[in-house]
């Protein structure tokens, strides 16, 4: 296996007053691999982001056993800003991570709180923006930048600090399709230029199929799949609560390969899909 | 019966969002309100419970002209979901937050409670009606929303982009209550969405807006017949929908299609 960026070992957590959202949380999530994180409303995907970037159990408290490494680490005692400059999190409320008046001075607020040169901001700042598609917007209003832009001003300030790990918790839940579509597919190339590690919470995970190398399925506080794509979405087809959180070509894949026990090709788009399914079958049955 | 005659509108000193759009939903339908960002959906509905008025043309609630009317007038026939959830969150708990609408029409503590109770179980939300609302999750204060609307026991609901957010099994569950509501008690229900599973599975009829033109007044399924111009609206055709035509079946579901295919001749096993 290689190197493994982020490590659970035996980790339960609990909020404060909370119950226990996390029990028995053990995975790895491998250097350079884009992982997309699945399952159903509450079953702790959030909570395992939040633990991933040290904001459990620093800024929340709560109880907790085992332990969480990052970057071959312990996140026990570590400041969020501690992990910051080597983990970025973008929050599936974009707004509320929005803190200046201008798209430079966004940018440029976590590089400073840094302590980078003034020289260094600006040349980071100007490649941030061009790398998220906003070249020269660096004395934009926010208010001048329509939510999809916005949106990747946030992607812009958390590149800009070179993190090694991108962790981004729902980052389209309050978009459209299309601009879903868009996000992710910056991201992708984002994540392919700079051979970051990207992990990505999810709730309609077609929109990752042409990118996830790995997944982690949870349900109830639980890792109940994890592994390359293809593993963990045979191992989640397996729990029949659990499939409708598989993206839906390979519901009609694993259900085909179920049925008439073929193998077919590890689809990632739906040319491919066609493709295999018009050489193969007819319709009509039944 | 919500009827929109030569309706045109537009923001101040904006471009024109809607243009002479005519259209009339009868009590009792299920309709999906489609079209790409800023096609003029959210805005059209607006104009349906008084809080935007037309600047040419006319927008009949129940026979009623909206020209003179307020949303707090429309309010006992019109419930709205805002897109966000936020925006429509006024009180500390759950419990209080549904309960405002019904107070506000002086219904009696015991109706509140009633009331209350069963549009929170409605939305799954009955455990938590102690919570302070702003510590929802994100699905949660958009079923709150819905659960708020509904404590006032509307003829129209008009629910914008309530699914986002949610997972299947959410969205399932919501969308199966407010099919129960609109089959039982004959609720009006205008859904504005980008999911195009769930305009196909649940909705009757579709109205799509394209630039602020009506370009598609019709049965929701002949939408998916491979015929009209989805692309074009900038809309997506869901893959099951892609498969089953492709495959001349129907189908609602992965497991639907699946079932409705058999292996070619020489396909080895």
């Amino acid at each position: 296996m290689s190197e493994a960026v982020i490590k659970f070992e035996k980790f339960y957590y609990g909020y404060i007053n909370g119950n226990v959202v996390l029990h028995d949380v053990n995975l790895q999530i491998s250097k350079g691999s884009f992982t997309v994180i699945s399952g159903p409303s509450g079953a702790g995907k959030t909570t395992l982001c939040k633990s991933m970037v040290g904001i459990i159990p620093y800024y929340y408290g709560g109880r907790y056993a085992g332990d969480v490494e990052v970057l071959g680490e312990t996140t026990k005692g570590k400041r969020v800003s501690d992990l910051s400059m080597r983990v970025g999190l973008m929050l599936d409320d974009y707004e509320s991570q929005l803190v200046s008046l201008t798209a430079g001075e966004e940018v440029a607020f976590g590089l400073l709180n840094h302590g980078f040169a003034p020289e260094e901001v600006a040349t980071r700042i100007k490649q941030a923006l061009a790398d998220v598609g906003l070249p020269g917007r660096e004395n934009y209003q926010l208010d001048e930048l329509s939510g999809g832009q916005r949106q990747r001003l946030l992607l812009a300030s958390v590149l800009a600090v070179h993190p090694e790990v991108l962790v981004l918790d729902e980052p389209v839940s309050a978009m459209d399709p299309d601009g879903a579509h868009a996000l992710y597919k910056l991201l992708y190339k984002i994540y392919q230029e700079y051979h970051m590690t990207v992990i990505v919470v999810e709730h309609n995970i077609n929109f990752l199929l042409p990118y996830a190398t790995n997944m982690i399925v949870m349900n109830k506080g639980k890792v109940a799949a994890q592994g390359t794509f293809e593993e963990a979405a045979a191992i989640a087809y397996e729990m029949p609560e659990l499939r409708q959180n598989l993206p839906e070509l390979w519901q009609v894949k694993l259900a085909l390969e179920n049925r008439f026990g073929i193998a077919l090709g590890a689809w990632r788009n739906e040319e491919d899909a066609l493709k295999e399914l018009q050489e193969k079958f007819v319709g009509g049955g039944l | 019966m919500i009827e929109a005659k030569a309706v045109n509108f537009a923001y101040h000193r904006g471009e024109p969002v809607l243009n002479d759009i005519s259209c009339k939903i009868e009590d009792g339908e299920f309709v999906a309100l489609l079209g790409h960002n800023g096609s003029g959906k959210t805005t059209l509905s607006r104009l349906f419970m008084a809080l935007l008025h037309p600047r040419s043309g006319d927008v009949f609630v129940d026979g009623n002209n909206i020209a003179d009317l307020e949303p707090a007038d429309l309010a006992h026939q019109v419930g709205y979901v805002f897109q966000n959830p936020d925006l429509q969150i006024l009180e500390d708990t759950v419990f209080e937050e549904v309960a405002y609408g019904p107070r506000c029409k002086n219904k009696s503590e015991t109706k509140v409670k009633e009331q209350v109770g069963s549009a929170l179980a409605a939305m799954g939300l009955a455990e938590l009606y102690e919570a302070y609302p702003r510590t929802l999750s994100f699905g949660q204060k958009r079923r709150l929303g819905v659960a708020a609307a509904l404590a006032l026991n509307p003829q129209t609901l008009i629910l914008d982009e309530i699914t986002n957010g949610q997972d299947e099994q959410e969205k399932n569950n919501m969308m199966a209550y407010l099919e129960k509501l609109n089959q039982e008690k004959g609720i009006t229900i205008i859904l504005i969405t980008h999911d195009m599973n769930i305009a196909r599975q649940y909705t009757n009829r579709a109205l799509v807006l394209h630039n602020g033109d009506l370009v598609f007044d019709g049965a929701t399924a002949t939408l998916y017949d491979g015929k009209s111009e989805l692309n074009e609206w900038g809309l997506t055709q869901p893959i099951v929908a892609t498969l089953s035509a492709t495959f001349g079946v129907e189908a609602q579901n992965a497991e639907e299609f699946c079932e409705k295919l058999h292996l070619k001749e020489g396909v080895v096993q």
